[in-house]
């Protein structure tokens, strides 16, 4: 297999830090020499980042305040 | 979270679910609102969730990992309620789809330099990101939900939505390139890059 498609196989594994300490290596390695792979990398890091972001939601303070009540309400019927 | 707490309270004291569980709410609730893709749905689930969680809090055994216990919690009460009236929602499947799809399709556009590939996703807002998620088939759209906006490990994806961690891996790859072909279609459709075929 080509350094490059090793590279691809395991881009997600290697952007989300799950990959092994060795196959980490050659990887690295690879992209020291391959532009385009370093491209891809960069590109796919990106995109992460980007949906990370766009997925974030905020909840109304009114809303987080409801469940607290719930909760604790459940809290005290619990102990009396 | 020293060793002493867990050795001596083994088990989760009920008193203390609030001052535990309330910081996870807000994020909890970003979740629920990416798998209902609606402010209410995601209120109901969300609360339903604390009830759930608090009510199986004794059980819960403190020094392992609340935040993915409740992320379980959540993403089981959102099945048992909306999964029921979908059809056949388990057994979608994605037509193969070339690696690192987007990067490949807009580098014939641009001509493939680096500089350009930045650029590349500034096309996109967030609200087309949102939209290309919410396209994506449940099974697909969890895992990526969970790895690039939660930031959960593979092993935590996979006890979170009790499946081996291979298929979270394969569901992972898959679901993200998906993704990418949605955010191309996308991008056809509003006249952003010219179709390459």
């Amino acid at each position: 297999m080509s350094g490059c498609e090793t590279a691809v196989e395991y881009v997600y594994q290697y952007i989300d830090d799950e990959i092994t300490v060795r196959r980490r290596a050659r990887i690295k390695w690879h992209l020291r020499r391959c532009p385009s792979c370093v491209g891809a990398y960069e590109f796919e890091k990106q995109l992460k980042q980007r949906v990370a972001a766009a997925g974030k939601a905020q909840p109304s303070p009114e809303f987080l305040a409801q469940i607290r009540e719930i909760v604790e309400q459940a809290q005290g019927e619990g102990s009396s | 979270m020293t060793v002493v707490s867990v050795t001596v309270a083994a088990m989760a004291d009920q008193a203390t679910f609030a001052d535990d569980a309330m910081e996870y709410a807000p994020q909890l609730y970003s979740a629920a609102l990416r798998m209902t893709r609606n402010p209410a749905d995601a209120e109901d689930v969300v609360q339903e969730t604390f009830l759930k969680a608090y009510r199986g809090y004794g059980s819960f055994k403190e020094g392992t990992n609340l935040r993915a216990w409740l992320y379980r919690i959540l993403t089981n009460t959102y099945i048992n309620k909306y999964r029921k009236a979908q059809r056949r929602p388990d057994e979608v499947e994605l037509g193969e789809l070339q690696d690192i799809y987007l990067f490949r399709r807009l580098g014939e556009q641009s001509g493939a330099t680096e500089s350009a590939e930045k650029t590349a996703l500034d096309m996109f807002v967030d609200e087309d990101i949102i939209e290309a998620l919410d396209a994506l088939p449940e099974n697909f759209r969890m895992p990526v939900l969970y790895a690039d906006v939660e930031g959960f490990s593979y092993k935590e994806i996979a006890e979170i939505l009790d499946i081996p961690i291979g298929t979270v891996m394969s569901r992972l790859h898959r679901g993200r390139k998906a993704l990418q072909k949605e955010l191309y279609d996308l991008a056809i459709q509003h006249g952003l890059v010219e179709p390459t075929e």
